[in-house]
């Protein structure tokens, strides 16, 4: 029989794991919400279960429910996707408790992974750089100081008892220890009644940047080069690429060595990404790992000619990664993620439904999404419409290609940031890849450029047109119609009448 | 049909006289008195593209956005413009813009879930003051007042589901 795979998630990421089933000859099985009904990863599927009511943890978020639809499905594989419950080791437990298999990395190395200090002890351990820091605190201004001798500045001063940002200084030179240690020290008795501090190297406009790893049952793990991903809004990436403009071919050797002995260090098995930050001097600490199939995956996929899910699965059921020699990168992917948000007004999120919409097609490019005309995009979960992927034997070619994509995609009855993107890939700083995590905390949307006279009047005449039409219609029928656009008129966001 | 309109280009705003005279063979629009021919043709979802007589095209998407406000794609561009009709111009201009301001109901814009009231009835409030959290997309969002003014009462409740368009609070007009 067809092995069964079942897709415990929905969305793009669904709609992309079902794809890759189709491609190994494996049967998708869909789950859906009561809002998911009928979306595009249910309608891509053989077998879809309804497992409950619109919001998440009723639904997308109980294992029971999930491991129930694949017994009755006959699904013999799960794969988590990313969100919901990717990375959570108890339910990878219960997938196998189940006699199902798991399509990721062992519980074992989840949970190694979730902890922040678990982790962080695990790979100073198995010697992956991780950003020096006192793990006592300093009894004098002369501790700070020699520690910042043997790792450089900027420091950052901490309360060990602190949090949420306060009694945390900056010390830029040694000259500057003394009376900071004593502003440190004193704000650490008045906010938290203790006035033990320590610090830690303060990694200053620090670059994101991620390895992807790839590890099989025989004990291989392989790197698949890194991904930039700097550009963040809300900490949320919006937009990534492959390669990243700042990592050298010696510098991509050392994290890639680095992050192979991380995934090494938890037995690392299936698709996963170790995450760095990069300081400005070249130097890269570990941050996490995340144990999944990532959002940015595809521009990974484009550069190294693999594709990422289908050797998730290969791999779950028992195979070997699928080649032998590591291919070698080719060119260069960016990807942004299309969220439905209206720039122009605060990022504010627009659900509704997209009655018209084109995608960009032709050379280099690449859609992953999970709804097509007519769908609807629901409050109820993630805003992400679609992440459109330019590839180009370099960078600046690829750069184009994403820029003649965002202006051929055409997504009407919502709001979406590609407006936000079209700017963005006009600043000099992110053409010529010069950014840090902090880039778009300084840099607001200038708001929709003013039209050309020419646009102007074409919007002029098409919207005097469209009432006239719908005037000279309304007058002429007797038939009763659906309601017309130009009477129900949709609300803009603002709050007035 | 004559309409008159508002258009923002690089120049600034400006007002324009528009004719439409539609029949079988097309489309004359006049711009300030100019006639020219246009030709316009449908597209799927509710846009054209519109050709002009130099040869000029884009395909351009008005969406009706209430009060005469229409905000059209135009390739990728988004151009907002205000469009009446002679009959509604007209009345505007006697009744002046005030008319045209509309109750004082606060109402959601986007369906989601009430988080936080954050005012009471009898709560003096300014223009722009947020005065509900609602929860979509699994962002919080503040709902502004419109205007200043006195709240009369509190419609919703927190943690209620609400649809857009809903009434969240009644305002009583300032002064």
């Amino acid at each position: 029989m067809t092995d069964r795979l079942l897709i415990a998630n929905r969305g793009e990421i669904a709609v992309r794991i079902a794809r890759a089933c189709r491609d190994l000859g494996i049967s998708p099985v869909a789950v859906f919400s009561d809002a998911d009904r009928a979306s595009l990863h249910v309608r891509l599927s053989d077998h879809a279960i309804g497992i409950g009511p619109a919001p998440a943890r009723e639904s997308y978020l109980l294992p029971e429910k999930l491991i129930d639809a694949a017994k009755r499905t006959g699904a013999r594989l799960v794969h988590p996707g990313f969100g919901f419950l990717a990375e959570n080791a108890a339910f990878a437990r219960a997938v196998r408790d189940a006699g199902l298999v798991w399509v990721g990395p062992d519980p074992e190395s989840i949970d190694a992974m979730g902890s922040k200090t678990e982790s962080r002890a695990r790979m100073k351990a198995a010697g992956v750089p991780i950003v020096p820091g006192m793990t006592t605190p300093a009894k004098d201004p002369e501790e700070i100081a020699a520690f910042g001798r043997e790792h450089g500045f900027p420091l950052l001063l901490k309360a060990s008892a602190g949090g949420g940002g306060k009694g945390m200084r900056i010390v830029r030179a040694e000259e500057e220890v003394p009376a900071a240690f004593a502003r440190a020290r004193s704000e650490a008795v008045s906010f938290f009644a203790d006035d033990a501090v320590y610090c830690e190297l303060y990694v200053e406009k620090p670059r994101h940047v991620e390895v992807q790893v790839l590890g099989d049952r025989t004990g291989r793990v392989v790197s698949l080069g890194e991904r930039e991903c700097s550009l963040q809004r809300r900490h949320q990436k919006v937009l990534e690429e492959c390669p990243s403009p700042a990592v050298s071919p010696e510098l991509r050797a050392r994290m890639e060595e680095a992050a192979v002995a991380a995934a090494r260090s938890v037995d690392y098995v299936s698709a996963g990404t170790v995450e760095f930050l990069l300081a400005s001097d070249g130097r890269f600490f570990f941050l996490e790992m995340n144990t999944r199939i990532q959002v940015e995956h595809p521009v990974t996929e484009m550069v190294y000619g693999v594709d990422l899910v289908a050797e998730m699965i290969r791999i779950a059921l028992g195979g070997p990664i699928s080649f032998d020699r590591r291919p070698e990168p080719r060119g260069h992917a960016v990807e942004c993620r299309i969220y439905a948000e209206d720039p122009s007004n605060g990022f504010a999120p627009s659900p509704g439904t997209i009655h018209r919409l084109r995608w960009p097609l032709g050379p280099g490019i690449r859609v992953d999404s999970g709804v097509e005309e007519g769908d609807t995009i629901p409050l109820d979960y993630d805003p992400m419409v679609a992440k459109l992927v330019a590839f180009g034997s370099d960078r600046a070619e690829a750069l184009r290609r994403m820029r003649r994509a965002l202006r051929e995609t055409r997504v009407d009855g919502i709001d979406t940031s590609i407006p936000f993107f079209l700017a963005l890939l006009e600043d000099p700083d992110v053409l010529s890849g010069n950014v840090s995590t902090q880039f778009l905390e300084g840099w607001t949307y200038p708001g929709d450029p003013a039209p050309t006279d020419d646009a102007a009047e074409l919007a002029l005449v098409a919207a005097a047109v469209a009432s006239a039409r719908e005037s000279l219609s309304v007058r002429g029928s007797s038939q009763p119609r659906p309601p017309s656009a130009w009477r129900t008129a949709r609300p803009t966001f603002g709050h007035r009448e | 049909m004559k309409y008159r309109a508002k258009v923002t280009g690089p120049s600034g705003e400006r007002s324009v006289e528009v004719e439409v005279q539609l029949d079988p063979t097309g489309v004359v629009v006049s711009l300030d008195g100019r006639p020219a021919r246009w030709d316009i043709v449908s597209t799927p979802g509710g846009g054209f593209s519109v050709l002009r007589a130099d040869g000029r095209q884009a395909e351009a998407v008005p969406h009706p956005a209430g009060n005469g406000t229409v905000r059209v794609r135009v390739g990728a561009e988004r151009v907002t413009l205000e469009l009446l009709d002679e009959l509604t111009a007209r009345a505007q201009a006697v009744a002046g813009k005030g008319a045209y301001r509309g109750s004082g109901d606060v109402k959601a814009a986007i369906p989601g879930r009430v988080l936080r009231i954050l005012v009471n009835p009898g709560d003096t409030v300014l223009q722009g003051q947020p005065v509900v959290v609602l929860e979509a997309m699994k962002m919080e969002n503040d709902v502004r007042s419109p205007r200043d003014g006195i709240i009369r009462s509190v419609e919703v409740a927190a943690g209620q589901a609400v649809g857009a368009g809903q009434v969240l609070l009644h305002l009583e007009p300032a002064g």
